[in-house]
């Protein structure tokens, strides 16, 4: 009996999250159908009459499509990796560093950025890296001719890939932090009595044991294998770096925000969600297999 | 997952909004249909086109907010002098459905018009009026026109040809369109800097190089003087057959002297439609800008800077094409640098000495939802906005509004409305009129201009120079633009090039989104040197391809 006054507190506390998921997440999924229709606001989503695949054989007709597919993939895999080593490493160095304080403000200092929007870091990139700003001066000064950074399509991609992990680091070290403090500390005193190097004691103790929590963020990550961020980028480009980073998502924006084309536009982002759907269930049972993870 | 759906989010969110809100409107229309039947009974009788409301009536508006707008003291947009004396005046009682800044606008709008949650009216742009009588969003404004349009109205739309026609469909009127002011791009040039090198005015393509490059040369503008700045992020390089009335800071003037009218459909050799942006003439301009690219002369962040017009006030740039009214823009170039003395040149001319431009199609409509109960009264606040106002106005506003505070504000006045006041405006200053002789009437705007013009502009009457102003007078930047650009405008000659399409074919709907990619991504890498001048000949081949030839068919049968 006690038990079930136990999960009667904690259905209850669940309650507002599952109403926020229905009316915001599952409620609004009716609007799926535009995907399969000539949509016609006057008549609305129910109304408006069918055209079965039309907008989804239109889709792969153009030439866009394959070329945003690419630049989605090929900026959100470089992300993944790379928001999945640098904080990695960076928590490893930083966790050998023994001064408390100076950890302590490193760490505070690196996940500031995350709170920032990207309406502000992109200004602020934007600016560095403009024609005249701090970064080509200082080219300038070992001669090199001043570059336009971000009107350079072969640079796009790596700018894009780098500021997010710049932004990011910090804060998806967190989890990498917590599970190094969890390492018993005995076994580095034991491993310290039997001789062990610092370097012996980081690849034979401190990997081995941080192993779940890195395959776990890995794996997990690869359900945003279709999201290459589309505040960033929507901040960033312009039409001279379309072929390298225009994504599916500011796509899909100019389509049906600009260009009003609801239905292709929708068809387009249904795509992406299913593939996303299909990334994260191979994922969860890849995370399930290999580090334990368990939701049910 | 969250940000991956956010397009499609977006849309679905928008639907969502939508549902809801169709139905508490309904209740809302319900409510208010038996006080309108009263209404409707009264009106049978004698109708007086601006007769106060006997009962409050609810406008519920889409509105831009410009979030940098000083309002008096707590005003609002929502809540201001002018809605106030609308309310106490005429019982039109103004609500904002919802609000977007002016660059959101048009998004808002567009997620509005998908969503069918549309406020009883609002300000669209052409292709929004279509979009929507297509889907029947609209109502037919023909009968409340007809019947509550009072005579100054009627008056300035048939001396503004063709604009009512323009949104007659079947024979229905959909929308209540803004007499567009005239603009084609003039070239804008600091004379103090003209002065400083002893250059004179250019008059060819060759004149604006060399006086950009000695700009840019001596440094008029500090260490990174820029020659010509122009489009910024978000930009287009010119204005388009859709959206084409506004040419401010672009570079649409390079096209023209080329005899190029990219993005517009102008007469082929054949005598049938042909898209400007894929003619020879068009080539031709992208070379010519890629060299003055190249030499340094063009601003090198084209489409990437957040803000050209920082550019300007900091004055770093002398030089930038934009319409008559530029000097509105101006105000912070004179507040940063006293001696910043914009001029207007009709400038660079084509091979042949003409000075053409595209002329402006796209303009702002009211359009009124279907389900709306009391259209008349969106064409009484027209007929208020455009009348001398009621005498309690002056006791209630008594100052110069903008469309901050007046709802559903369009520009409207007779056809030759700028004519009238700069020659009006001239006249007075010089003292060869009285403000008595003005047509208050009928041009009240030029008699705001005329009662204020000798407060603000100094002797010599006939030197628009920067220092012969009063500039902390209110008027300056109403009497500096209409002065010193609309005078330069109207006397200017212009060949006139009208694009023959100006609203979306059945196949551009869908495949205009990939062309006009195509088209920003090749023209802005020609000039910045991603792409050789070769490449627009693969684009051409490109864009006939992927819709455009089919699209091309559709426009010519259109004509």
């Amino acid at each position: 009996m006690r038990n079930k006054a136990f999960y009667k507190h904690y259905y209850l506390m669940l309650l507002p999250g599952l109403l926020w998921l229905f009316f915001v997440n599952i409620l609004p999924m009716h609007g799926i159908l535009m995907a399969f229709k000539d949509f016609n606001a006057g008549m609305g989503v129910f109304r408006s009459p069918w055209v079965g695949l039309d907008n989804f054989r239109y889709m792969f007709e153009l030439d866009d499509s394959r070329i945003i597919f690419k630049n989605t993939i090929f900026i959100a895999l470089l992300k993944m990796v790379g928001n999945l080593i640098v904080p990695l490493i960076f928590a490893l160095m930083l966790n050998e560093v023994r001064h408390r304080l100076f950890t302590r403000s490193v760490q505070t200092a690196v996940y500031l950025p995350h709170f920032l929007s990207w309406v502000i870091v992109a200004g602020i990139m934007l600016d560095i890296f403009s024609y005249t700003g701090p970064v080509n001066r200082l080219l300038s000064s070992f001669g090199v001719e001043p570059l336009l950074f971000f009107a350079k399509p072969e640079l796009f991609p790596a700018l894009v890939v780098a500021s997010d992990i710049w932004k990011e680091f910090g804060f998806a070290a967190i989890i990498f932090f917590s599970a190094l403090t969890s390492i018993n500390p005995e076994m580095y005193e034991a491993a310290a009595i039997d001789g062990a190097s610092q370097f012996k004691r980081l690849t034979q103790i401190t990997l081995p044991s941080i192993v779940p929590v890195v395959v776990l963020v890995g794996t997990l990550s690869m359900g945003n294998i279709l999201n290459a961020g589309f505040d960033q980028i929507f901040n960033l480009y312009n039409p001279t770096v379309y072929s390298t980073g225009d994504i599916i998502d500011t796509w899909v924006y100019r389509a049906g925000l600009i260009d009003m084309q609801y239905g292709l536009a929708t068809a387009v982002g249904l795509l992406k969600s299913v593939v996303g759907f299909v990334m994260i269930s191979i994922t969860y049972g890849l995370a399930y297999r290999f580090a334990n993870y368990r939701i049910f | 997952m969250k940000k991956a759906k956010t397009g499609l989010a977006l849309l679905l969110v928008a639907a969502v909004a939508g549902l809801t809100a169709c139905s508490s409107s309904e209740n809302g229309n319900n409510q208010e249909s038996s006080a309108s039947s009263n209404t409707g009974a009264n009106a049978e009788a004698v109708i007086d086109p601006m007769a106060k409301f006997p009962e409050p009536v609810e406008v519920g508006i889409g509105r831009a907010i410009d979030p940098n707008y000083k309002f008096e003291g707590s005003d609002t947009a929502e809540d201001n002098a002018y809605t106030r004396w609308l309310k106490d005046t005429y019982n039109i009682v103004v609500k904002h459905t919802w609000e977007a800044s002016i660059a959101d606008y048009n998004q808002k709008v567009s997620i509005s018009i998908g969503s069918n949650d549309l406020p009883d009216a609002m300000l669209v742009n052409e292709s929004q009026v279509r979009q929507m009588v297509k889907a029947g969003q609209l109502a037919d404004l023909t009968e409340v026109y007809g019947k509550y349009g009072n005579e100054r109205l009627k008056q300035i739309y048939e001396s503004n040809p063709g604009l009512l026609d323009n949104v007659t469909f079947d024979g229905k009127l959909y929308a209540l369109p803004e007499t567009t002011l005239p603009s084609a791009p003039l070239t804008w040039i600091r004379q103090d800097w003209l002065d400083k090198l002893r250059l004179q005015p250019p008059k060819t393509l060759e004149d604006l190089e060399n006086i950009a490059k000695a700009f840019v040369d001596n440094k008029l503008g500090g260490d990174n003087t820029i020659g010509i700045i122009g489009t910024g992020q978000g930009g287009s390089l010119y204005s388009n057959f859709l959206a084409s009335s506004d040419h401010f800071m672009n570079f649409s003037p390079l096209f023209f002297a080329n005899d190029a009218y990219p993005g517009i459909w102008v007469n082929g050799e054949d005598g049938n439609a042909a898209y400007g942006s894929i003619l020879p003439e068009t080539k031709n301009a992208l070379a010519l800008m890629k060299g003055w690219y190249d030499k340094g002369i063009l601003d090198k962040e084209i489409g990437l800077r957040k803000s050209s017009q920082e550019v300007i006030s900091s004055g770093q740039a002398g030089i930038f094409f934009g319409p008559w009214w530029s000097p509105y823009n101006l105000t912070d170039s004179i507040k940063n640098d006293p001696n910043a003395n914009w001029k207007p040149f009709v400038a660079p001319l084509d091979a042949e000495g003409k000075f053409n431009s595209n002329q402006a199609t796209g303009s702002t409509f009211i359009v009124v939802k279907k389900q709306f109960k009391h259209p008349e009264a969106v064409i009484k606040m027209l007929n208020i906005h455009v009348s001398e106002k009621d005498p309690s106005y002056a006791t209630a506003v008594g100052k110069e509004l903008t469309s901050q505070e007046i709802p559903l504000f369009l520009i409207m006045g007779h056809g030759d409305q700028l004519d009238y006041a700069v020659n009006t405006t001239q006249k007075v200053l010089k003292g060869e009129m009285t403000l008595e002789q003005v047509d208050k009437l009928n041009y009240g705007f030029t008699y705001e201009l005329s009662s204020h013009v000798k407060d603000v502009k100094l002797e010599p009457y006939d030197n628009y120079d920067i220092q012969y102003w009063n500039k902390d007078d209110d008027f300056f930047s109403h009497l500096y633009a209409h002065l010193n650009g609309g005078s330069a405008f109207i006397n200017a000659d212009i060949n006139w090039v009208r694009s023959l399409a100006t609203a979306q074919t059945q196949t551009m709907q869908t495949k205009w989104t990939n062309l006009k990619k195509l088209e920003d991504e090749t023209f802005l890498k020609i000039i910045m040197g991603g792409a050789s001048i070769d490449e627009f000949d693969t684009f051409v081949t490109k864009w006939k391809e992927q819709g455009g030839d089919q699209i091309t068919k559709e426009v010519n049968e259109l004509k």
